[in-house]
């Protein structure tokens, strides 16, 4: 019971937070110059890390095991990869991008689990045969790690698309409603990203504003580029802990199961993404559409097959005589 | 105080490249030809620069024109394998290919293509049920379409491997000097007038580079130092306190497939059972097996679960399912009596198995009886039965091998690694770059470090200048 209440209390706790960093995030963008706001949005990150540890922790002490057997965990679970992403003193030199974009995708993930939407999986469940293993941590949180910065890396590649179509589109004083549709069908991050380049336009009106774009697309593109590396490197650790786990489990390493596919075809479709980085020439908008499939198919990957709920990964109603 | 910075793109640098040449005879040293180590060097570096150039080689060596027309097409071949729109093209098709897998039911009847793809009303306008069953993609993870764009991609892998990545380690591995023109070529490149090379060594130590010197040239690193077979498979549902012999359940399933010794084992199943929640959810089920060779001796012994297989001489054998074989019902104090259960299918995943134990006369048209259903080992007399895969598999520490492989590349190629030439030509210093990774980041630091660089003054000596354009 007091678990449970506190887990309830530090799930509110950690939810609130996001929404209150969100909220100073906006007015950081209006105002540029308060910079304590933009201090306590970045404390603001760290308690909500603090938070969702406190949650996972209690989880596991409650359960008895890695709290990863389900969507509600492994979402909660991804949230905190987020927030960890944030507080990596690798990224530290480039907090306002990442800030940008981990503040909505943490409330959203958050949101989404504590929704209305998966109250029956809220429940801790019982592990079942197959996933009595040591491989559960490795795998799972190897790919939801994974998850987390390929999706923060590919929003950042979705901004710069943003960004840069949008000059075209103001070179030919067209209507920036094809941009308004892209913004709610990417649940709205990157309207973040278009109030940013606002302030961008409006700060540098009376400076050479292309040479500031340019500056600012040639930034994000970077840390896309960084923060994808590193979630391919978990990306990979993950899908091969998973098929030798798959090879002690089931006897066989791989066996074409729709979770494992689109895994595979989200490794391959960023994998074409840092090839195309390899050529110079197709740097910047090409890699950066690359990167945006990419960001649908994760989804995919991540919810899409879970709904189908086929295969040997569909852990919600899970039995081991599913082939 | 004329050494210009420029930021550099890769536009600028073909346009300063044509500029450049008309620079390059001027700057042709002539003691250069006689260091014994730089042509040999030079060339390596110059397949190692980029794709493009092992389409149209270098003039210098000679000897290879009379097997020119030979070494022709498997260079050609190369070159278009190795081609890196090609490659991503091939993994977008393996992609899309993977993705149709997953979406197009697999491995049912040619009749389910029949309705769910039908002729009068095709998907997407065309996609009817013969595009399915001509291109085979009932069976796509090992239709021909699928393994061939496999094997191209393959193809290229290695292709790749071959004209790009191996010169990149050779070059790693050997410290080695570039002229004038090849240093030119490279993805960065800048001439510093007035400047020394000593001072862009030490320069270049401090950023954190290798740096070796040799006469007039320089060559500095950072980073990466020196940088199926045949299978059996099978499955089998033995009931608890029966035997069965490895080599009768075991099937190939790869072609070069040859039957072992160890397949003459018996396996005998000692005890099945399983372990309960609280909740009453089953937690884990075991098996204990004893293994017997020709002689009926036992060779081992060892209790399985899931998660936890056995191995024995190669073969493998996997828990994976369970169920109910017979419920054991005393009759009068006698027995127990075996009554055969059956599976019955109910919606969901649980599992119900149900037998049905006659009262009264078994003869009669009406027979009477109890029927008696059972989810599980839980409070009842029952046996079950243990559902083992059986595996013989070889291939898999190659596999393995080929994961570590892959992880540990992944983790390398995360790392970068950048070289630098430069070459003292009088007081003037030619300097070029190239990097595997961050190609935008690396112009800038370049431009950073070479800024540092201290001018020669013709009567002093060197002063740090500070005026430089960015």
């Amino acid at each position: 019971m007091i678990f449970s209440t506190l887990e309830h209390i530090l799930t509110h706790i950690s939810f609130s937070i996001v929404s209150i960093v969100i909220t100073t995030h906006l007015i950081t963008f209006l105002v540029d110059e308060i910079i304590k706001l933009y201090d306590s949005s970045e404390k603001g990150i760290i308690m909500t890390f603090f938070c969702i540890t406190g949650l996972l922790v209690t989880r596991w002490i409650y359960s008895g095991h890695f709290p990863l057997s389900n969507l509600y965990e492994s979402l909660i679970f991804l949230s905190w990869s987020f927030s960890l992403i944030h507080i990596v003193p690798y990224f530290k030199k480039n907090q306002k991008f990442l800030s940008t974009i981990i503040g909505p995708s943490a409330i959203f993930t958050q949101g989404f689990a504590t929704s209305g939407l998966l109250t029956e999986i809220h429940e801790s469940t019982i592990l079942v045969p197959a996933l009595q293993s040591e491989w559960l941590i490795m795998h799972v949180s190897m790919m939801i790690l994974g998850y987390a910065a390929l999706l923060c890396g590919s929003l950042l590649s979705v901004a710069l698309l943003v960004i840069a179509v949008r000059k075209n589109r103001k070179f030919f004083f067209t209507s920036n409603h094809l941009l308004n549709l892209n913004g709610s069908f990417f649940f709205g991050e990157i309207e973040y990203m278009n109030e940013r380049s606002n302030v961008l336009q409006n700060t540098s009106f009376f400076s050479p504003k292309n040479y500031y774009r340019s500056q600012f697309i040639q930034q994000l593109d970077y840390w896309s580029y960084r923060v994808i590396s590193l979630g391919f490197i978990f990306l990979t650790i993950g899908i091969l802990s998973g098929a030798v786990w798959a090879n002690e489990a089931w006897g066989s390493y791989w066996s074409w199961d729709p979770k494992e596919t689109w895994a595979f075809i989200t490794w391959i479709v960023f994998a074409i993404y840092l090839h195309t980085r390899t050529n110079i020439k197709w740097k910047g908008t090409n890699s950066a559409i690359v990167a945006s499939i990419g960001f649908l198919i994760i989804w995919i990957c991540y919810f899409g097959v879970n709904l189908l709920g086929i295969g040997l990964h569909s852990y919600g109603s899970f039995t081991l005589t599913s082939n | 105080m004329t050494v210009s910075c420029k930021l550099k793109t890769s536009k600028n640098d073909s346009n300063n490249k044509s500029k450049n040449k008309s620079l390059q005879t001027k700057i042709v040293v002539p003691e250069l030809d006689g260091a014994p180590a730089l042509s040999e060097a030079a060339e390596e570096g110059e397949s190692a620069g980029d794709r493009s150039v092992s389409v149209n080689p270098p003039p210098s060596p000679s000897k290879k024109s009379g097997l020119g027309m030979l070494k022709g097409l498997p260079r050609r071949v190369l070159s278009v394998l190795s081609n890196l729109p090609l490659a991503i093209a091939e993994m977008f098709a393996v992609a899309a290919l993977m993705a149709l897998g997953t979406i197009i039911d697999q491995g049912e009847a040619p009749d389910y293509y029949f309705q769910k793809y039908p002729e009068d009303n095709p998907v997407f306008g065309f996609f009817t049920w013969r595009w399915v069953l001509t291109l085979g993609f009932d069976r796509m993870f090992s239709s021909p379409v699928f393994l061939g764009t496999l094997a191209l991609l393959g193809a290229s892998l290695i292709a790749c491997t071959y004209t790009t990545q191996i010169p990149v380690v050779k070059v790693a591995k050997r410290w080695s000097f570039l002229h004038s023109e090849a240093i030119r070529r490279q993805e960065y490149s800048d001439t510093l007038p007035r400047a020394s090379l000593q001072d862009l060594g030490i320069i270049l130590v401090g950023a954190g580079y290798e740096v070796f010197l040799k006469g007039p040239s320089l060559y500095a690193f950072k980073g990466l130092a020196g940088s199926a077979t045949g299978s059996f498979k099978g499955s089998v549902t033995v009931p608890q306190g029966l035997n069965f012999v490895i080599g009768d359940v075991l099937g190939p399933s790869g072609f070069l497939s040859t039957p072992s010794e160890s397949f003459n084992t018996e396996v005998h199943v000692n005890r099945f059972y399983m372990d309960y929640y609280d909740s009453g959810e089953v937690s884990q089920f075991y098996s204990d097996l004893s293994l017997f060779d020709l002689n009926g001796k036992e060779v081992m012994r060892k209790t399985i679960s899931v998660n936890h297989p056995l191995r024995y001489g190669g073969i493998t054998i996997y828990q994976t399912d369970w169920s109910l074989s017979a419920l054991q019902v005393i009759k009068d104090d006698e027995g127990p009596y075996n009554l055969a259960m059956a599976p019955l299918k109910i919606n969901g995943d649980k599992k119900l198995y149900g037998t049905f134990l006659p009262v009264g006369d078994a003869d009669s048209p009406d027979v009477k009886g109890i029927s008696m259903l059972a989810r599980d080992l839980q409070s009842i007399d029952a046996i079950g039965s243990t559902g083992l895969d059986i595996k013989t598999d070889p291939g898999v520490p190659i596999v393995y091998a080929g994961f570590g492989a892959l992880m540990l590349t992944t983790c390398i190629s995360f790392l970068s690694h950048s070289q630098i030439w430069a070459l003292q030509d009088g007081t003037t210093l030619v300097i070029g770059g190239k990097t595997n990774r961050a190609k935008g980041e690396f112009p800038e630091e370049m431009n950073r470090l070479l800024d540092q660089v201290p001018e020669i003054v013709e009567s002093t000596s060197s002063t740090r200048s500070d005026n430089f354009s960015g």
